[in-house]
């Protein structure tokens, strides 16, 4: 049961970040307008930070997917969350009217996508805190001749 | 020790997402501009809606929500556009209201709507924010300014100024070319 838990949360979640990169690519320059938006960066830095955030979420969304570093890319999701919250937040709080960015279009930002941003903080941590069952969790002992390999991520 | 290897595999994501974003984002239709600075619309030349606070104190309606308003009569709607502009074309029925423009001579007309619609020609809003917060100085109970402007408004096919809107333009407006 916990592995199904585990397993859904980490697909779903790497879905959303590859939908969300998708959603993004067509159109990069308005990505890094929207960025811009929220004023929290010097605007020379604005168009690299964008392309290294669409970077990151592919990276992260097919490490999610496949499984491969799956809690270290929980952990890197995490923490984008959270400067997303971060970010939407600071930008509501100044009265700022801007628009999400958070899956192209013209969404507006709102204190829903606030909501929404720390909901998927739960797969994340779920993916992030949960240990593998059963004795996988640990580091297994091969024969000598294979030496030692751990399958915890 | 498997924390630090986490943070180590975390880190090695972080750097390749980095690279790739950086290497893949000159092969994407639209690229961001590397090398060029991008600042928020609040700084861009000539968008004047950035005025600090008026953003948030305005709010906004969709072409979709305004176009049933203007068939049914049921809001005024406000052109914030230069007087050659509203002649090239406007919505059906609208008044013409320059952000510098006294809008006492109309304000009567404006009070028997429940709702004023303020657009212009910037999708990120500028002047008909301005007319919008003169208006809301002025007493104009519920002024919205509306989404995507006139662009927004002929791509979605909504009633231009050659089309028909009843009652909206049934009165010459004072400040109407």
């Amino acid at each position: 049961m916990r592995r199904a838990i585990v397993l859904l949360s980490r697909l779903a979640l790497g879905a959303i970040f590859l939908y969300a990169a998708a959603t993004k690519v067509p159109d990069m320059a308005a990505f890094a307008k929207d960025v811009a938006n929220y004023r929290m960066l010097p605007a020379a830095l604005v168009p690299f930070v964008t392309a290294v955030v669409v970077g990151i979420e592919i990276v992260v969304g097919l490490a999610l997917v496949t499984g491969l570093w799956a809690r270290a890319a929980a952990l890197v999701a995490a923490g984008m969350l959270l400067a997303f919250v971060a970010g939407l937040s600071q930008a509501l709080l100044r009265g700022i009217d801007l628009r999400c960015g958070c899956f192209g279009g013209d969404e507006a930002a709102n204190w829903w996508t606030v909501l929404r941003d720390l909901a998927m903080l739960v797969p994340a941590l779920v993916v992030l805190f949960t240990p593998a069952p059963g004795p996988a969790r640990e580091d297994v002992e091969l024969p000598a001749h294979l030496g030692r390999m751990s399958t915890k991520y | 020790m498997m924390g630090v290897r986490l943070l180590l595999h975390a880190l090695a994501l972080c750097a390749a997402g980095g690279l790739l974003g950086l290497a893949g984002n000159s092969v994407t239709p639209k690229p961001a501009p590397f090398g060029e600075p991008v600042t928020s619309t609040a700084e861009t030349p000539g968008a004047m809606c950035q005025i600090q606070g008026l953003q948030a104190a305005i709010p906004r309606i969709s072409v979709e929500e305004a176009n049933p308003l203007c068939v049914a009569c049921s809001a005024l709607f406000v052109d914030a556009r230069t007087a050659a502009e509203y002649e090239a074309g406007h919505i059906t029925g609208a008044i013409h209201i320059a952000p510098r423009d006294a809008v006492d001579p109309v304000l009567w007309r404006l009070g028997v709507y429940r709702t004023v619609v303020v657009y212009d020609r910037d999708p990120n809003c500028s002047l008909a924010d301005q007319v919008a917060k003169t208006l809301l100085q002025h007493g104009v109970q519920d002024v919205r300014v509306l989404t995507g402007a006139w662009p927004a408004w002929t791509a979605a096919g909504a009633p231009g100024a050659s089309g028909t809107c009843g009652l909206c333009g049934s009165q010459p407006a004072k400040g109407s070319p």
